[in-house]
């Protein structure tokens, strides 16, 4: 990824070019505007819930922020002696990994999709796909049972290993793949005596770094927000990823009234770590890598 | 106990798998022999929060001593609980120990994920009450769990409010309704509960109360009842209610129910010994204004309640120890230690009697500090609590409950229709299922 | 290099056969069977597991409540995939355009409901939705303007919709948007040079250039729409409008962790599949012949 990250800084952004004339193009920013507008307001309610204490959250105008933040976040963190930041540990572990992982196999496979052709692509491709066809909720129960067989249930591996392959990484690199790597590009390689791995690592790679932080990026936010398998395949709490976490905390049985402000304190900070990681992904789309890639 | 010999006479691979199922118990089959005497270390899922420190004082106390080793998995309560179990039971990962509803244990016993403890568990019976202790053993001569806490149902009401508009406490259903109207005719707003689809335990507790026995054997057939008289009076009378507009038709546990209870707009709920803490929750702002009383009677003459929660622990039949895991579930709700501990760090109502008026229940909850023999008069009620009657797929009745009620309460439509239902749906899956129903 | 595609394969392969196949064969091998139970059932050897045949299929399609789920769902589909979709290409394209201000900042915004675990959806809906405690409806009280009640009846599409569009837009938005970023820019340069006007732009070169996007999207959003699971759940506990079969995966969890029964579910789950399966692929084999006779053209 190093050498990767290296060679697409090197290429300069010629994205849209310099505009000629610096005027705000308004209707676009308005039409934004009004969307981020309708998308924020709800997750402002998240917000403005998490700093209202037990006493405020059900009994104060719903827009109205509270004063009980300081003591949510210090109940959220010696709650059961801070199982909570091990909670969001585990999360960052499974998304990380997973995600990561699962960028890897869907960057072989879109580009094998993609670049060559060879009997029975499609077809191998439309198997792939319709593995999404099969409820995910029917298969957690099998896959528990399977990985059961192995005896790997209750484990990290449970978790991460069943994720990594996903049919929409497949087909979105694919796609991007198709339409960032040029035919005679790969074609030029073969030609300079490259072998295919060779090719694909060093030339097609950074071209489909946008779409690939794309599929790390939904990877990441589906994994984070994963609930069925992991409640599935854990017995340990120690190893719940957050959704689970917050989930015993909400379901304590009818002699604990539910927690509901440090659950949604939880899910506020649970949010953080996904807005850094995409203004850290962000970056990526902004660079016009083929442009950079066929000139060199 | 004759039905359970003709079980074991007409199925004789289930008569084989019972007694070696208790053989098992007392630690004479299988690997359970050898392990006992050396450490042994269990698994034990439970939702109940501070658990882990109750489970402390067994690993420093008698499990020391027993080198008997506790560690517990933090859990999330409800049905899909029992699926969880089911599931890694499939697998045989199943834990050592489970905390299971009352009503759910039929289930896990059919799927014989449950040991029969009865051998282990010593003299554990004679602390609790009949009607609560015979849930454990599901009419047979096995013990499947030990009680560890109870919900009594009671009648919970804004004493300020009832005061204000002039409300008698009722005493039976009739004055209930009564005061429900008279609530409405004084202050339109307002509405003295609601009728909620989304908890059918609630239900079932108040149907409990009215003599209903949903689920009941004979020789090797269940009896399924669950739209019997009792629970047809129950039914006509909350729909009555429903459809006169006496009462609101809108589900609990929503931020729009907390916010009536809070600010009045609701001035009663029946619920169990547990409602303070939710209480404190959905309506802090009227803290020290609730007063609580027994359940209103079906006849002035009664003195009975239902109950709505509770749960028991049980030893799982893929435990390698079960005499030792046993030995853990009798301590955890029969000792004085644990049962205290267990009050203070989970909240808890205890299921064993001599713990209902010790300790921890001395002084009423915070919420009801108002009302000093707050838990005397619980431990009074509780002792009124009706058996229940359980059958192997309540989750299925239950479902099929909050689905049809749910239906009927927005409609306001026919409570017994819906009920009918309730038991339709529960007969045809047992029926598919292969069980011999008689209705 | 003849045999490079299928080295490149072979990680998706092996995985898709461990995590994919392997369990989807297991849940239909489950879907034939069913539990017989004997005498009370209680104790160990009173259940057994024997073939169904297609019993658990036949049940699944005369209950009834499968294909109720199914049509409440269409009707929910048909709100939710064009409002969905359109705004997520409408913004994508704004996104695109030059001299828009704040880009970074919507696109974060827009994408951010995605980010919001289901555990608090619930709560959050709740506050939003339920009268006594929404600031809308106080809003429009202040107004004496009547507050529908949006968990019932033809609302309870609304609500349910724009849950779904609400979470969902950010993500396809960011899909189209990616695909546009690939394009080069020099396509647009000589487009420019001819004279064309940014809508013309938007409509002759860049929504043809993205199209292999549009129809991933909305191929994906047919089978979530069908699959849709998360929105009724998350508004049940609010209202008794909303079964706990409501849409057909609704009717599936049901089964498989409420009823226990996972035979019944996994005839259900395999039924939704297959539905899955007609309408999508269905659609993808006929947006792949429309692009081909225009590629021909």
């Amino acid at each position: 990824m190093n050498a990767l990250a290296a060679r697409t800084n090197t290429t300069p952004g010629t994205a849209q070019g310099p505009p000629p004339r610096r005027r705000t193009a308004l209707v676009p920013t308005v039409t934004l505007l009004l969307g981020a507008l309708y998308c924020l307001l709800p997750v402002a309610w998240v917000v403005i819930a998490a700093t209202k204490s037990g006493r405020e959250l059900f009994s104060t105008f719903t827009f109205l922020p509270g004063s009980g933040f300081a003591d949510n976040l210090r109940d959220l963190n010696t709650y059961r002696d801070g199982v909570y930041w091990r909670w969001m540990g585990n999360s960052a572990l499974y998304a990380g990994l997973g995600a990561l992982l699962s960028t890897a196999v869907s960057a072989c496979g879109g580009y094998a999709l993609a670049v060559y052709r060879f009997r029975g692509r499609e077809t191998v491709f439309n198997i792939l796909l319709a593995g999404v066809l099969m409820p995910p909720v029917i298969l957690a129960v099998p896959q528990y049972l399977l990985l059961a067989e192995a005896d790997l249930t209750d484990s990290y591996v449970s978790v991460l290993l069943p994720l990594v392959l996903s049919p929409y990484g497949v087909y979105l690199s694919r796609i991007y793949a198709a339409a960032a790597v040029p035919a005679d590009v790969v074609e030029a390689g073969r030609m300079d005596g490259a072998g295919e791995w060779r090719i694909f690592t060093r030339v097609a790679l950074p071209m489909m770094v946008p779409g690939l932080v794309t599929v790390f990026l939904f990877q990441f936010v589906a994994v984070w927000n994963n609930f069925l398998l992991p409640y599935i395949m854990l017995s340990d709490d120690e190893k719940f990823p957050i959704t689970l976490g917050l989930y015993t905390l909400l379901e304590q049985g009818a002699n604990t009234p539910a927690l509901y402000t440090l659950v949604i304190t939880g899910a506020f900070l649970a949010v953080v770590p996904l807005i850094a990681l995409f203004l850290v992904v962000q970056r990526f789309w902004s660079l016009d890598l083929l442009s950079g890639a066929v000139k060199s | 106990m004759p039905n359970t010999k003709r079980v074991r006479l007409v199925a004789t691979s289930v008569a084989v798998a019972l007694g070696a199922g208790a053989l098992a118990g007392c630690g004479s089959s299988g690997g359970d022999s050898g392990t006992d005497s050396g450490p042994v270390s269990l698994t034990y899922w439970s939702w109940a929060p501070g658990m882990d420190k109750v489970v402390d004082l067994w690993n420093e106390g008698p499990g020391k001593k027993e080198r008997i080793t506790v560690t517990v998995k933090k859990q999330a309560s409800g049905d899909t609980l029992v699926t969880k179990i089911l599931t890694a039971h499939k697998a045989k990962k199943a834990p050592d120990l489970v905390q299971a509803e009352y009503q759910a244990l039929p289930t896990l016993v059919s799927n014989d994920a449950l040991a029969d403890i009865s051998k282990d568990v010593g003299d554990a019976k004679g602390r609790f009450a009949e009607g609560v202790w015979q849930q454990t053993t599901l009419g047979t001569d096995a013990v499947y769990a030990v009680p560890q806490d109870i919900g009594p149902m009671m009648f919970y009401y804004r004493a300020d409010l009832f005061e204000k508009y002039g409300l008698e406490v009722p005493t039976t259903w009739d004055e209930f309704a009564q005061t429900a109207r008279d609530l409405k005719k004084k202050d339109p707003d307002k509405a003295l509960t609601t009728f909620s689809a989304n908890d059918s335990g609630l239900f079932a507790g108040l149907a409990q109360q009215a003599g209903a026995r949903w689920w009941t054997t004979s020789g090797d057939r269940w009896k399924v009842a669950v739209d019997d008289a009792a629970t047809r009076k129950v039914a006509t009378f909350w729909g009555g209610l429903v459809k006169e507009g006496a009462i609101d038709n809108q589900p609990m546990y929503t931020p729009a129910w907390n916010k009536a209870l809070n600010t009045g707009k609701q001035i009663a709920w029946v619920s169990a010994v547990w409602a303070p803490g939710t209480l404190t929750t959905a309506a802090p702002d009227t803290q020290g204004k609730w007063a609580m009383a027994p359940l209103p009677q079906w006849s002035a003459s009664e003195n009975v309640t239902g109950s709505w929660g509770g749960s028991s622990t049980a030893v799982t039949t893929d435990s390698r120890h079960k005499a030792a895991a046993a030995k853990f579930a009798a301590w955890l709700n029969t000792d004085g230690t644990a049962l205290n501990a267990l009050a203070k760090e989970s909240g808890i109502y205890p299921a064993s009697t001599s713990a209902q008026l010790s300790g921890a229940f001395l002084n009423p909850p915070e919420y009801f500090a108002n009302q000093a023999d707050f838990y005397t008069r619980a431990a009074e009620i509780a002792k009124t609590t009706a058996p229940s009657a359980w059958g192997p797929n309540v989750n299925v009745a239950y479902t099929s409950f909050k689905d049809a009620f749910g239906a009927a309460a927005k409609n306001r439509s026919d409570f017994v229709a819906a009920l009918n239902t309730v038991q339709e749906d529960t007969v045809a899956d047992m029926e598919k299922q292969g069980f011999e129903v008689v209705r | 290099m003849r045999n490079a595609p299928y080295g490149f394969l072979l990680p998706p392969a092996v995985l898709f056969v461990l995590f994919f196949a392997l369990p989807i064969g297991y849940a239909v091998w489950l879907s034939f069977r069913k539990v017989r139970v004997s005498g009370l059932g209680l104790g160990s050897g009173a259940r057994t597991e024997v073939w169904a045949g297609l019993q658990n299929y036949t049940e699944a399609l005369t209950g009834g409540e499968l294909l109720h789920g199914a049509l409440r769902v269409l009707g929910y589909g048909c709100i939710v995939v064009p409002v969905m979709l359109g705004l997520a290409l409408l913004f994508a394209l704004m996104l695109d355009t030059e001299k828009v201000r704040l880009a970074s900042f919507t696109r974060l915004t827009i994408f951010l409901p995605y980010a919001v675990p289901g555990v608090v959806a619930a709560l959050l809906w709740g506050f939003l939705y339920l009268p006594d405690v929404s600031p809308f409806s106080y809003l429009l009280g202040e107004l004496h303007l009547p507050w529908p009640d949006l968990l019932d009846g033809g609302p309870l599409y609304l609500a349910l919709s724009n849950i779904a569009v609400w979470g969902g837009t950010g993500f396809n938005m960011i899909v189209i948007y990616t695909a546009l970023r690939a394009v080069p820019a020099e396509v647009y340069e000589a487009a420019k040079l001819d004279g064309c006007s940014p809508l013309q732009i938007a409509l002759r070169i860049k929504i043809p250039m993205v199209a292999p996007s549009l129809v991933l999207t909305f191929f994906f959003s047919i089978i979530a729409t069908l699959q849709v699971f998360n929105e009724p759940t998350t508004l049940k506990p609010l209202t008794n409008s909303v079964s706990t079969t409501w849409s057909p995966l609704m009717k599936v969890y049901q089964d498989a962790f409420g009823r226990g029964d996972i035979h019944a579910a996994a005839a259900e789950a395999v039924l939704v599949a297959l539905a899955t399966l007609v309408l999508s692929f269905g659609f993808l084999r006929a947006a792949n012949r429309r692009s081909r006779q225009e590629g021909a053209r």
